[in-house]
């Protein structure tokens, strides 16, 4: 109970906003909108669980959102030229843990620190992609939509895509010995060494184990409508970012869970559809989203506190 | 780690002086290529330009120092822009008392940061991640989004926008606040108790050095260096809006790094801030001048941080590669 | 010897610069070095927006059969005084017009009066600055022609009854806050039984469009029209509409691209896009700039030719491109762009 306090507070929360919402504005539990939201943060989360294993590893990448939408438009390409949907998504992916190498390979193996690596790759792709592409959208032909399924065929897969990927991460991340090499990094990369794992070369998995999931999830979001914006992803570090270390995930690296990151990805997931339900004005919405980071956070340094004292 | 060698190849291969050269290529680059780009006027403007992001990064420089990051620093000068407007049309007060009350409310906000971080024990990152949100979020809540603070007496707008003895009026004000830092950081004992909470925090609450006050006021220091960014950039646009300073904490903290000070703290100087400053500054102005378009900015710094970084860790790789195969050597000598 | 090179080094590049001292009106005399060409600099509110991609095409079909040279750049991130700096730098660089579509009115007015100040003829188009910062502005539609569009639509759509919410690019972006006051406007004096419930802000982000109205539709029940004042909108609300399976019965209307939209307009779920032909802005302002800067556009001119397109009438110091355009399933097919 004491280890999974942050995680369990975290969804309390949650249950307190889904409370709110059943007494204020039952109307948010109508099932097309509910999974309509859902599928709409299936690409989130399998982000989110990228990177929580990256943060996990006492690093951090704020590239995520320029590695999305240069997949995104990618994939999108490939669609328009016909290409089977497998080989598309398949690309996509290739696509996505080449860039995720790239960090991979400064990081690891040039020590240069993760937040400035992936700094200067989040400005150089986002801005390669608007000088390549000059913010064109791509049309995507019939039969990509919903990978040519039913609406809400795509949909369910969709969300059940992202949540298998989920549980099978989060078994991993315990029951396999790379889930516990990555916490071992995490934790002390010098002791990790010296117990025979290689720390670079883990931190250097990470990251592109981190952009092929960035791949698959602009996969998903390509097939969600009939269009490719090229300034899709914008703002997504920051999201998944949040939702990581909200759900309790430590920025020091070493403690957390896949699981806390799921919950505080719905916690902030849901702020912005429970304003517009309790009829709260737009403008609202950051200032919210700063207070519940900051309030999530206290509530840990608090008892931390009382802790050490 | 950056160890402080000396001896000529020491400091050619620090990152400050491989940052020095690549201003003077760009500098000389751009005069060639570009129209009017060596010219007084031109300097002006990329002071002018650079002043806001400048000053954000010197007071970055000192965090970044002491192994934390401040993210909320662009949002902070949004918000203090638009308290600024707000002090000055609704509540009528004179412009000079506005200024000192936005610098206040600045600090304040610094504040929120500092007893944060050294109250509870919260890593920087997430709590200026929170605040980053939370600020933007106020400036936007309290003007709804859509109002905006113009119609500023001439006399505040020359601060922006004028001269001053032939120089642009941000000059002295930046020049100021740049010297501040420079004695803070380097001829003053807070200056080393920054870089030694940056090697190790547990250390140098040991070594007797008071952690916590010590980070309080570089965290303070920033809100108020933020809103005196937020006045300079109210002055030269004439105009305060919530969206004031998007995306300012990022070039910034580009400046800070590429200036040679390392993120993981403890080392680390204000020139070399200055330079990354200047840098990003000059291609961002250059590149213009250049007839190139406006995404070239964002690749090449991305490039160019890459390259300075890579650069000054050059020697460590070079160094632990001819370790290994001095190794090897031994190794195959005694088997 | 590290303690002295940044002095140093700052001290002999402002030598250096210091020995190319020239007043920028000496420079711009020069600057053409020899050939005669103008040039004239186009400023878009954002590169990546295909909204301005549309304009500069014909933007440079216009330049190119003046025979003047086209520069093309703006801000691509949001920060709002980047559209100052890169006009800052064309200031310096000694161009011969501006045109400008301004984010920030009022900002925006402080640097066009310095390019007004050195010589350098200025207009606006597609969103206005100050009236003294510039000479005529291009005018699409003026901003109450667009409001009344809009909202005329809207009822026409709804039978003048009902709910309707609107979704806008950025809650700061100031072209949008005067086409909803005109709107509200509109609503106020001509349609007491529209009600508009929300104002959702989408970031100029189709995704972030396609969410929010779908939280939208289930927020307000019985609304019965989405409008979108910015072309990221409206797609992303067809969307969103279509996966609510409400397609037909929640109508979907806003500012927007023909090409972004064509598949929903055929397919129901977008009623109509409303717009004006944007190569033919871009088109029409190199041409105005090019005048202006020759001389053979003057302030109280009272119509004006422009190449190919024909005349066009001057109202003030507008000069009119016509009416908003209504896109609609009969004629979207003709266009493209």
């Amino acid at each position: 109970m004491k280890r999974h306090f942050r995680e369990l507070s975290v969804a309390a929360a949650l249950g307190v906003l889904l409370l709110a919402l059943a007494l204020c504005a039952p109307a948010f539990y109508q099932p097309q909108p509910l999974l309509s939201l859902a599928t709409r943060q299936a690409p989130v989360l399998v982000v989110a669980c990228g990177m929580t294993l990256v943060i996990l590893c006492r690093q951090i990448d704020i590239s995520v959102g320029s590695q999305f939408a240069v997949c995104g438009v990618c994939a999108g390409l490939l669609a328009a030229m016909h290409w089977p949907l497998p080989l598309v998504l398949a690309a996509s992916i290739a696509c996505g843990a080449a860039m995720g190498a790239f960090n991979g390979l400064l990081i690891a193996g040039l020590e240069l620190p993760s937040i400035v690596v992936t700094l200067a790759t989040m400005a150089a792709w986002r801005e390669g992609l608007l000088w390549l592409r000059q913010g064109v959208w791509v049309d995507l032909p019939d039969g990509v939509q919903w990978f040519g399924l039913s609406q809400a065929a795509g949909q369910w897969t969709l969300v059940m895509t992202a949540l298998t990927l989920l549980t099978a991460m989060a078994f991993a991340m315990t029951h396999l010995s790379a889930g516990r090499f990555i916490y071992a990094v995490g934790s002390d990369a010098e002791a990790a060494r010296l117990a025979g794992i290689r720390p670079r070369r883990m931190t250097f998995a990470v990251f592109t184990f981190t952009g092929a999931l960035v791949g698959l999830a602009a996969m998903m979001n390509v097939t969600q409508s009939p269009q490719v914006d090229p300034n899709s992803g914008t703002g997504l570090e920051l999201k998944t970012i949040a939702a990581v270390v909200v759900g309790g995930v430590a920025i020091s690296g070493g403690r957390g869970s896949l699981w806390g990151a799921f919950v505080g990805l719905l916690l902030l997931a849901c702020i912005s559809p429970a304003l517009t339900f309790m009829h709260v004005a737009a403008y609202w919405e950051k200032a919210i989203q700063g207070m519940i980071i900051l309030l999530a956070v206290a509530a840990d340094g608090w008892r931390n506190r009382k802790r050490n004292l | 780690m950056n160890v402080q060698r000396h001896g000529i190849k020491a400091f050619l291969f620090r990152q400050e002086t491989v940052l020095g050269v690549v201003l003077v290529l760009e500098w000389f680059y751009f005069d060639a290529v570009g129209r009017n780009f060596g010219t007084y006027d031109n300097t002006c403007d990329i002071l002018r330009h650079s002043s806001e992001i400048g000053l954000l990064a010197l007071a970055l420089t000192p965090i970044i120092l002491t192994g934390g990051i401040d993210l909320s620093v662009g949002s902070l000068l949004g918000l203090c822009a638009i308290l600024f407007g707000k002090l000055w049309r609704d509540a009528h007060l004179p412009i000079p008392l506005a200024m000192g009350c936005t610098l206040g409310l600045g600090a304040l906000a610094g504040g929120l940061n500092a007893a944060l971080i050294t109250r509870l024990r919260l890593p920087p990152l997430i709590v200026t991640l929170g605040t980053y949100s939370l600020f933007r979020g106020l400036a936007e809540a309290i003007t709804r989004g859509v109002d905006t603070f113009t119609n500023f007496p001439a006399s505040f707008l020359a601060l922006g926008q004028g001269r001053w003895l032939g120089v642009p009026a941000q000059a002295p004000v930046f020049l100021a606040v740049a010297l501040g830092y420079w004695w803070l950081v380097h001829r003053s004992t807070f200056g080393r108790s920054f870089r030694a909470i940056g090697y190790s925090p547990e250390g140098a609450r040991y070594a007797g050095i008071p952690v916590h006050r010590r980070l309080a006021l570089v965290y303070v220091l920033a809100g108020v260096v933020s809103a005196l960014a937020a006045i300079l950039y109210t002055a030269r646009l004439g105009q305060a809006k919530a969206d004031a300073g998007t995306g300012y904490e990022l070039f910034a903290i580009t400046a800070v790094v590429l200036g040679g000070t390392s993120i993981f703290g403890g080392a680390g100087s204000v020139y070399g801030t200055l330079l990354g400053v200047t840098a990003i500054g000059a291609l961002d102005n250059g590149l213009v001048h250049a007839l190139q378009p406006g995404e070239m900015a964002g690749m090449l710094t991305g490039v160019l941080l890459i390259v300075v970084l890579a650069g000054s860790a050059a020697p460590k790789i070079i160094s632990t590669l001819r370790a290994r195969k001095a190794a090897t050597r031994i190794a195959g000598h005694s088997s | 010897m590290q303690k002295w090179f940044v002095p140093i080094l700052a001290v002999g590049l402002i030598f250096v610069t210091g020995c190319n001292h020239s007043s920028t009106s000496s420079a711009r005399g020069g600057a053409p070095g020899g050939g005669q060409k103008l040039t004239i600099a186009l400023l878009p509110k954002s590169k990546g927006n295909a909204y301005f991609v549309s304009c500069e095409n014909g933007a440079a079909k216009a330049a190119r059969e003046l025979g003047v040279e086209l520069i093309f750049d703006g801000p691509t991130d949001p920060d709002p005084a980047r559209q100052n700096e890169i006009v800052d730098n064309w200031i310096t660089m000694g161009v011969d017009a501006i045109a400008a579509s301004c984010e920030n009115k009022e900002g925006i007015s402080t640097t066009l009066r310095r390019a007004q100040a050195s010589g350098i003829k200025v207009i606006t188009y597609d969103a206005d600055a100050m009236p003294d910062a510039r000479s005529f502005f291009v005018n699409q539609a003026t901003p109450q022609g667009i409001g009344n569009a809009l909202m005329d639509e809207a009822a026409r759509l709804c039978s003048s009854n009902g709910e309707f919410a609107v979704i806008t690019g950025s809650l700061t972006a100031e072209n949008q806050i005067e086409w909803r006051k005109y709107v509200e406007a509109r609503r106020a004096s001509l349609y007491p039984g529209m009600k508009l419930v929300a104002v959702q802000a989408c970031d100029d982000l189709k995704d972030k469009a396609q969410s929010e109205t779908t939280a939208l539709l289930g927020a307000y029940p019985d609304l019965k029209l989405v409008l979108s004042t910015t072309s990221l909108g409206v797609p992303g609300a067809a969307e969103a509409i279509k996966q609510a399976g409400k397609a037909g019965k929640v109508m979907n209307i806003g500012l927007g691209l023909p090409n972004e939209n064509k598949r929903y307009v055929h397919e129901g779920v977008t009623q109509s896009v409303i717009l004006w032909k944007t190569e033919d802005l871009g088109y029409l302002t190199v041409y105005a700039a090019c005048a202006l800067a020759k001389g053979e556009l003057k302030p109280g001119d009272k119509t004006f030719k422009a190449g190919s397109l024909g005349e066009f009438k001057i109202e003030g110091d507008n000069i009119m491109l016509g009416k908003p355009f209504i896109f609609n399933r009969d004629n979207i097919d003709q266009f493209d762009f």
